[in-house]
């Protein structure tokens, strides 16, 4: 069993979004990942989490929210605060 | 049909805030362009070309325009806007545009499009902004430093300028050490009717260093590979800078060849900020003593069309750029003299400046245009010394 599939919904989502916002290995992206933590996540990386963010899952992020979201629990604690689920 | 001006309506809405920005880009997007207009409400695009053009190239420039205004304004987000102080309704005595008398009196003269030489009054408008920037310096102990005009390029590919920022570089080269170029250079170089160098690329050789847009990027390089001291590095320098503008080039307002004066600061992210924010209450006191009418709000830098969505987006979310915006009374508008700038750890991480700790450290300048700041004081203060701060009546003595 792959370790994707025992990941919730939601979870491997934002996984997914990341990974292609990054390009880097879905394996590269930890639950605990944060701003900084790779060369790809800098402000150009971060932006392009934002819009992966926008596109995934139809929100659309404004400049109060994109300097909070910067690590994966915060982003999933947003999308839950906002209903956004997987099949947004 | 007039074939020399374009009208068009803009393929996606350009929301009020980006007006200004999608403007100023548009006199990149051909040089066929003379000017270019956006109505305030975004949604009509005016464009004047220099002389007729045919249908078909219209089109071309008409489909260039429409790739500028859907890089930046397709999906953008609004950015949010906050204003730390706010005294643009001071009242100060004059009310026209500096330029005609500065020229009249022989105070500027325009060597080309933003390049200006600058007159005894102006100079000594700027030595007097100065010492209030050097005792801002002096106040954070700042080690003084001296920077080169030139950088080389492989100093801005390092840190992304290239993607950020193409449209305002200025390189710098020279003939190729070859004595027959030389030599046909020497024979044959001369300017045309526009201005042009008549000399063919080829006897250059290949652009290995730029004009330096920036001063603070010269320490940055000094730092690179290095761990900082416990307690920081604070510096300050003054220094030329280039940035071409195109047909934005305007006045003293908007020169390619400007000089700049920085305090910057590199260490903790605490340090940075705190004395970034220690910087901005200091020259408050110094803004306020003379009667200055300006704003300081938060702001982005002019990135290029691709860069320009994420990284302005970016610069608003977390607050790394607020702007002093003098006020011009003879426009109604304002105009940016100065700057509070956060980096976070961008350039510790690109050019791997250490903290003792081993993280990368954060950076912070505070910079001030001088041939600005000089010029939005006379916008303000006119060229009457009775009507000028008493504190600085001495500059016309």
């Amino acid at each position: 069993m792959s370790e994707n599939v025992s990941l919730n919904p939601l979870t491997r989502r934002i996984r997914e979004a990341l990974s292609l916002a990054l390009q880097v290995p879905i394996e590269m992206i930890s639950e605990d990942l944060a701003f900084g933590d790779l060369p790809q996540w800098d402000s150009m990386g971060h932006m392009e989490v934002m819009m992966r963010l926008e596109e995934f899952f139809g929100v659309e992020i404004n400049a109060d929210t994109i300097a909070t979201l910067t690590n994966f629990t915060a982003i999933r604690q947003y999308l839950e605060d906002n209903h956004l689920g997987v099949n947004s | 049909m007039n074939l020399s001006t374009l009208n068009f309506a803009p393929a996606v809405p350009i929301p009020d805030h980006l007006v200004g920005e999608v403007q100023s880009k548009l006199a990149y997007v051909d040089e066929r362009i003379a000017s270019a207009q956006i109505s305030p409400a975004g949604e009509q695009i005016s464009i004047d070309l220099k002389q007729p053009v045919a249908e078909s190239e219209r089109s071309a420039i008409e489909e260039k325009v429409q790739r500028v205004v859907v890089s930046m304004a397709k999906g953008a987000i609004r950015p949010k806007v906050q204003v730390l102080e706010d005294y643009l309704d001071r009242s100060t005595p004059f009310v026209g545009d500096p330029m005609p008398e500065l020229m009249q009196r022989g105070e500027i003269h325009r060597e080309a499009d933003g390049i200006y030489t600058l007159g005894p009054l102006l100079t000594r408008l700027i030595d007097w902004f100065e010492r209030r920037f050097l005792d801002l310096a002096d106040s954070f102990s700042a080690k003084p430093y001296r920077f080169p005009t030139l950088i080389p390029a492989r100093y801005l590919e390092r840190v992304g300028y290239f993607r950020a920022f193409p449209h305002s570089l200025s390189f710098a080269t020279h003939l190729r050490s070859d004595l027959d170029q030389i030599d046909a250079f020497a024979e044959g170089a001369a300017c045309d009717n526009h201005d042009n160098l008549n000399v063919p690329p080829e006897r250059f050789a290949p652009i290995q260093t730029l004009l330096s847009p920036a001063v603070c990027y010269h320490l940055y390089f000094t730092l690179a590979d290095q761990l900082l001291p416990p307690q920081g590095v604070v510096a300050t320098a003054v220094g030329n800078c280039f940035r071409y503008e195109s047909l934005n080039l305007n006045s003293l307002e908007r020169l390619w060849n400007f000089t700049m004066r920085e305090v910057i600061f590199v260490g903790a992210k605490e340090f940075v900020l705190e004395n970034r924010e220690l910087a901005r209450q200091r020259m408050q006191r110094v803004f306020e003593e003379i009667g200055f009418a300006y704003r300081v709000e938060s702001a982005n830098d002019p990135f290029f069309i691709g860069e320009f969505r994420k990284q302005a987006a970016f610069q608003s979310a977390f607050q790394l750029k607020y702007e002093i915006r003098a006020r011009l009374p003879f426009k109604d508008g304002t105009l940016a003299v100065g700057s509070y700038n956060y980096h976070q750890d961008f350039f510790g991480r690109h050019l791997n400046i250490q903290l003792p700790d081993g993280s990368a450290a954060h950076t912070g300048c505070v910079a001030f245009g001088l041939e600005r700041i000089a010029f939005a004081f006379l916008a303000q203060f006119g060229f009457d010394a009775n009507q000028w701060p008493l504190s600085m009546q001495e500059i016309l003595q």
